[in-house]
């Protein structure tokens, strides 16, 4: 099944090459379609995108925040967040 | 009511606020943690819509490359090496002298945090740092304090309203801290001002719409991102049950052990030193160190000198800040070398 998956801040960064390849760099931090096998949770998606967890300190299912083991839906938009530190 | 009814006009016939949201303001006493570039542009925005007092929590003073985007500064501050809270008590106060404005030169820590917070209507977020901003969560749940989480680097920012025990705490959505120097700051990968404004803009019309009691908050995350031109608002749905804080009210960040007699300031290539409780005389100091050393500025609030490859300012609250290096030793050395611990 497809989602669409949003990295933010410094995660934008760690969109992997393989779709980066496909998306013009100015681009990196918009929305990107991701196939995930039937029933991936939320932690099988950090898995596939080889995302560190210790950078991740929020996740957004359908602008809601969600925990790992939420099992993912067909068409969900994720959001995968750090905090912003600076001021 | 003391405020000026003219200076207020264009403000008052906005419906959302009018005559009743002004008085309200007029009333509101407001807390701003950190006055660099979020800071001042929360600080003077608050100030020219007429809250009635703010008290302004900074520990830092007014350097070069600060002007680029911290609003509340010029030249003259930096040449005389103002700490950044008198120097925005001082503009403000220009800006309108009918609001009580008062900076306090210290950094807020698990000593000071409830008596500087309690009694606050509402808590502005102007801080560089985790730490503090989950010290501020936890004194603002413990106490029903209202507060405003902002923070920008680069190009982005995010502000959260947290109304405690009716919206998610900062734990609740972030449940751990990163680590100390973990996360970019506005010195390691720097910043563009345009960002400081949107935030600093978004986090006080936040703050004005809680105070006046009108108008919709933002019951989630708002992320803006001035370079990709992304504008996003997130829920974050109701406060967790399991959060430490509003769910189970421990106070982690408020009760641990204070540390804070040497800290190392992220990304800013200078360590924090606090040589004592009490105020210092500087003049003795200064006084001290003036044979052997290059005394670079001094004025009532602060000293600085250079001592091996490092610039020592030492501010009268018993601070002292080291810069050129991250080493807290060596930092603890000098320190003892020339002032005495």
């Amino acid at each position: 099944m497809k989602v669409r998956v949003r990295l933010y801040a410094t995660l934008v960064d760690l969109v992997p090459p393989s779709i980066r390849a496909q998306t013009p760099e100015m681009r990196a931090a918009r929305p990107f379609e991701l196939e995930v096998p039937e029933g991936s949770t939320l932690a099988h998606l950090i898995e596939q995108l080889a995302l560190p967890r210790a950078e991740i300190k929020a996740i957004f299912v359908n602008g809601r925040v969600c925990p790992l083991d939420h099992l993912l839906q067909p068409g969900d938009e994720i959001g995968i967040f750090p905090p912003v530190g600076g001021g | 009511m003391t405020y000026e009814f003219e200076r207020y006009t264009r403000q008052t016939l906005f419906t959302g606020i009018g005559q009743i949201g002004q008085e309200r303001l007029a009333r509101a006493r407001v807390v701003l943690v950190g006055c660099g570039a979020d800071g001042s542009a929360i600080a003077d925005r608050l100030v020219r819509a007429g809250i009635g007092q703010l008290t302004i929590i900074d520990r830092d003073f007014v350097e070069l490359n600060n002007l680029q985007r911290q609003v509340l500064f010029d030249e003259d501050d930096v040449v005389a090496r103002l700490p950044k809270a008198v120097a925005a008590e001082r503009k403000l106060h220009r800006v309108n002298s009918t609001v009580t404005v008062q900076g306090v030169v210290t950094d807020l820590n698990q000593e000071n945090a409830e008596e500087m917070l309690s009694g606050a209507d509402l808590v502005m977020d102007g801080t560089d740092n985790f730490a503090t901003r989950y010290l501020i969560n936890d004194v603002c749940v413990k106490h029903g304090i209202a507060w405003i989480y902002c923070g920008v680097v680069a190009s982005y920012g995010m502000t959260m309203t947290i109304v405690p025990h009716q919206t998610p705490c900062l734990r609740c959505v972030f449940p751990e801290a990163p680590l100390p120097g973990s996360s970019p700051t506005c010195d390691t990968v720097g910043i563009v001002n345009p960002i400081v404004f949107t935030m600093a803009g978004i986090a006080v019309a936040e703050g004005i719409k809680y105070l006046v009691g009108s108008g919709e908050l933002n019951h989630g995350i708002i992320y803006v991102d001035v370079w990709h031109n992304t504008f996003d608002v997130l829920e974050s749905g109701v406060p967790r049950p399991d959060c430490p804080v509003c769910g189970q009210g421990r106070f982690e960040y408020l009760e641990m052990p204070y540390k804070g007699q040497i800290a190392s300031l992220c990304g800013r290539d200078a360590v924090q030193v606090r040589l004592s409780e009490q105020p210092l005389d500087l003049t003795s100091v200064a006084e001290r160190v003036r044979g052997s050393l290059q005394l670079v500025a001094s004025n009532e609030y602060l000293i600085c000198f250079r001592a091996s490859e490092c610039e020592v300012t030492l501010f009268r609250d018993g601070r002292a800040i080291i810069k050129g290096t991250d080493d807290p030793a060596l930092a603890r050395s000098l320190c003892c070398r020339y002032i005495g611990l």
